[in-house]
């Protein structure tokens, strides 16, 4: 994407003033977005983000710049200027690029920009009219196709220069009920790391009956109930409660300042021997994998959680260094618009030995939360929240009418005692994940669990 | 600036095209974030793009560049051009030359620009040492970071149309954790302006450590449904959660609650929402939309009663009315709609008569999980909480973490008073306390 010499340019620039460490990330990502709604391609648009950023570090202090001319002027000067914002003492020398081939794990097959658009729209059009021919009940469907062909290239003041290129393919669908009175809403957004052959392996009228079923099903029920109640959340996007109540708990972006509930728990209990939990950025063609970070750093499958014990946090470059601890290949961004920091990759709870059967019959009165939404935490306090978005009510251990959407909450410190029973059905999400290096994409998962009490909020 | 470009574009897309309308943006911003008084953060980012949207054929075909070329002029058009030939909306899209509005608002100050950056250091710094200073229990300020940032829109048409404006303004953002033995609690405190002379490092500090010690210590609640004061903060965060019920291509698309309710009775007599444009305090203001279409103050309810919803030139012409000038895009989207000052009406009784009204109220001072438990399309919320219990007007104690539940539209007709603390939060959405009938809280 540029050349060599530049690279160098730009880097000694950077140390020119003393930095302890320089980095140039430079990105040349395509998106494609294809909107479909109201029956209707709506929105076909297509472009390429192209920019850098450049990084110093004085001690533990992070300047970055940012660019999205590429022109050796403009480089120069981001590099110059996040040189000028500090002072060191470490002496410039000159550094010899060594360029860093990594085996690609995550191959593509088909290149999304090799399949023509009317097929694309042949497919989002076959899960549209499967959803409005479920039920009369259906009225409107939306759908994004999001496609998105990412080319970095790292360089360090260590030596390092690296490229790895990312592809995305994801669908979305978000399908509408309404009573006249009322709507609710069923959604699904599958999605992998991976080419155009990933939409071949989703059958489109599946996919389209699911999103229309959930809807009209929860168009149809009462409110969940309030109160505390043990709940057995279901695998896949349930994940969201460990990534949530947990996860970002354990990123060393709030563990390197103490604004952690688990900043000073490395090697204790933290949660009930039977969870073992780990984030793995390995997994081939997963949503949330990479060859490298956006450091540059090997991403690496890192033990989070073994038997209820706390044995790694998720570290990027400037909070290990923060902390005394090895980058453990978390060091991830949106885009060259941020700087990285620790972030999730694929978070998941490994598989228990129960059945999903056992968990639901151990309950006499609670909630089985089939599939959730989002949710937020609070990592300083641990207070954590996420939605259910299709429920039911588990009565004398069997499941039993559909109840609406609910936030659950509770503390993370607390709720992970409070798991007291792991299903064998492991299966992973595509979900987006928010924090200051902007939105990246992450896996949540886990097997079927149950927590002995949670705060439902309900409306009966 | 960049007539050059803009006349190049045009240009070459006059004999290919039918109309063609060219938005560019340019921006420039700083921020940092300090922590142990040290700099944790310090970026500086300099961006700029450009967008076109071309009618061929009655279809419209968008693309962008970050690159400034002519080579990667030229691709955009001919990229437009061939994305409109997929597209099978049918809205009639007109590009025109739309009149300048009549204001004195200012949207730039050229002395934010030149505020030294160890001036804006110091302060954050100062943030984090009076929050710490404030009281023992604070045991982190997680969050304390500034910037200022600086933004140039030019947009023109094949119709005439050519339009610009310069905008910048600067914000500081600080969080506190308080603990004492038993519980952790985090408030957050924000300013935006444009003078930086009135940004209160102390002021900032001290209200946000205030916060988060008066939090702490929370009693359990009966679960069950209480007359709830929602203080004005967390008013306009629920009014920002819900606004998209109100722009016209929700409405259009099937997607909001609001169909088919225009003139009827959607709120309680005392609910009146405006979305103004041109208000002296909001951060929203502008001059012009991103169509080019002047800025106005449009009444979406007056005194209860749903008397338009939010236009771009699109959406009204499919609904026969006027735009009220909400269009928004950015150089990559297509066109859309969103609210510029979006505010519910303040009342005329101090905040602390609300709590008289009733012998025991709830009041709600955080809120999180919007983008989760909060669902736009049946306006249903199930939220995490935090507040006080108030008993015959008197503040109780603090309250564990809870869930409070409810509808939007419900919450409209159920708002029985409105006080006079108005305020706009950090993304220009305003209001003040309301105390409502009753919502459902979760608690142990």
């Amino acid at each position: 994407m540029i050349k060599t010499e530049l690279i160098e340019k730009v880097i000694e620039k950077a140390l020119s003033n003393g930095a302890d460490f320089a980095e140039l990330f430079v990105e040349n990502t395509y998106n494609s977005l294809i909107s479909f709604n109201d029956n209707k391609t709506q929105q076909n648009i297509a472009g390429k983000d192209f920019g850098a950023g450049v990084r110093v570090f004085y001690g533990h202090t992070a300047i970055y710049a940012i660019t999205n001319d590429l022109s050796e002027r403009s480089l120069l000067e981001a590099a110059n200027a996040v040189s000028k914002a500090g002072k060191g003492n470490t002496k410039t020398t000159l550094i010899d690029l060594r360029r860093h081939n990594f085996s690609d794990k995550h191959p593509i097959i088909i290149p999304n920009i090799e399949v023509s658009k009317k097929e694309k729209i042949d497919f989002i059009r076959r899960i549209n009219n499967a959803s409005r021919n479920y039920d009369p009940c259906i009225s409107q469907v939306d759908i994004n196709m999001i496609e998105k062909m990412q080319h970095v290239l790292i360089a360090n003041s260590e030596g390092l220069l690296a490229n790895d290129k990312r592809n995305y393919s994801r669908i979305y669908v978000s399908s509408i009920a309404s009573s006249g009175k009322e709507k609710q809403t069923g959604t699904e957004g599958p999605g992998r790391m991976a080419g155009y052959e990933f939409f071949n392996t989703i059958d489109p009228e599946e996919l389209g009956r699911k999103t229309a079923a959930v809807a009209s099903l929860m168009l149809k029920s009462e409110y969940a109930p309030s109160g505390k109640l043990p709940v057995v959340i279901d695998n896949g996007f349930g994940g969201v409660i460990f990534h949530e109540a947990c996860g970002h708990s354990l990123e060393t972006t709030s563990v390197a300042k103490g604004a952690s509930v688990f900043a000073d728990k490395l090697g204790k209990q933290i949660a009930n021997p039977i969870v073992t939990a780990i984030d793995d950025g390995t997994i081939p063609n997963e949503w949330g994998s990479e060859n490298i970070d956006d450091e540059g750093t090997p991403t690496q499958k890192t033990v989070l959680i073994e038997k209820g014990i706390l044995k790694s946090f998720m570290v990027d470059k400037l909070g290990g260094l923060k902390m005394g601890l090895k980058p453990t290949g978390s060091g991830r961004r949106q885009s060259y618009k941020f700087a990285p920091t620790s972030r999730m990759r694929n978070t998941y709870i490994a598989a228990g030995k129960h059945k999903l059967e056992d968990l639901i019959s151990s309950v006499d009165y609670g909630l089985y939360a089939k599939k959730m939404g989002g949710g937020s935490v609070l990592p300083g306090t641990g207070n954590f929240n996420f939605a259910v978005s299709e429920g039911y009510i588990i009565r004398k251990g069997k499941v039993a009418e559909p109840v609406r959407g609910a936030t659950l909450i509770g503390n993370g410190a607390d709720a992970l005692f409070k798991i007291s029973m792991v299903a064998d059905n492991l299966a992973m999400s595509q979900g987006m994940c928010g924090s200051i290096s902007g939105s990246v994409p992450t896996n949540v998962g886990q097997p079927a669990i149950k927590i002995d009490e949670l705060i439902v909020g309900g409306r009966k | 600036m960049y007539e050059k470009e803009f006349e190049f574009i045009l240009n070459y897309a006059r004999d290919i095209v039918d109309d063609i309308e060219i938005l560019l943006f340019e921006e420039s911003s700083f921020s940092t974030r300090i922590h142990s008084q040290e700099i944790e953060a310090f970026n500086y980012s300099d961006t700029k793009g450009i967008g076109i949207r071309i009618l061929k054929n009655g279809k419209v075909g968008i693309a962008y560049t970050e690159k400034f070329d002519e080579d990667s002029f030229q691709l955009i058009v001919n990229e437009a051009i061939e994305n409109s030939e997929l597209i099978e909306n049918d809205d009639e899209v007109i590009f025109e030359n739309y009149p300048d509005v009549d204001t004195d608002l200012q949207f730039y100050s050229s002395q934010l620009d030149e505020i030294k950056v160890e001036d804006k250091i110091e302060f954050t710094k100062n943030m984090e040492k009076f929050c710490r200073a404030a009281d023992d229990r604070i045991i982190n300020v997680p969050y304390s970071m500034m910037g200022n940032g600086k933004y140039f829109v030019k947009i023109a048409n094949s119709k005439g149309l050519s339009k610009e404006e310069m905008q910048n303004i600067a914000y500081a953002y600080v969080g506190c954790l308080a603990a004492d033995k038993e519980d952790k609690r985090m408030a957050f405190e924000f300013q935006i302006g444009r003078d930086f002379s009135k940004f209160d490092s102390h002021k900032l500090a001290e209200k946000s450590a205030e916060k988060s010690i008066e939090l702490l210590g929370g009693k359990d609640i009966k679960t069950g449904k209480y007359p709830i004061v929602l203080n004005n903060e967390m008013m306009a965060t629920i009014l920002s959660t819900f606004s998209g019920i109100f722009s016209a291509k929700s409405v259009q698309e099937g997607k909001s609650l609001l169909s088919g309710k225009l003139q009827q009775k959607i709120a309680n007599k005392n609910i009146s929402i405006v979305d103004d444009a041109l208000h002296p305090e909001g951060s929203g203001s502008r001059s012009f939309d991103r169509e080019g279409y002047p800025s106005q103050r449009t009444v979406l309810i007056d005194k209860g009663v749903l008397k338009t919803y939010l236009h771009n030139t699109v959406t009204a012409r499919k609904d026969k009315t006027k735009s009220t000038g909400n269009a928004v895009r950015n150089y990559k989207s297509s066109l859309s709609i969103a609210t510029t000052n979006f505010y519910l009406e303040p009342g005329n009784i101090s905040r602390k008569e609300l709590f008289n009204q009733h012998p025991q109220i709830v009041e709600i001072v955080s809120l999180q999980g919007m983008h989760s438990g909060a669902n736009p399309i049946s306006g249903d919320f199930s939220l995490s909480g935090e507040g006080y219990l108030w008993e015959k007007g008197e503040r109780k104690y603090s309250l564990k973490q809870f869930t409070i539940s409810g509808n939007f539209l419900e919450l409209l007709n159920n708002v029985e008073t409105i006080a006079d603390d108005f305020l706009f939060n950090i993304s220009s959405f305003g209001a003040s306390s309301v105390l409502i009938k009753e919502l459902a809280i979760s608690s142990s």
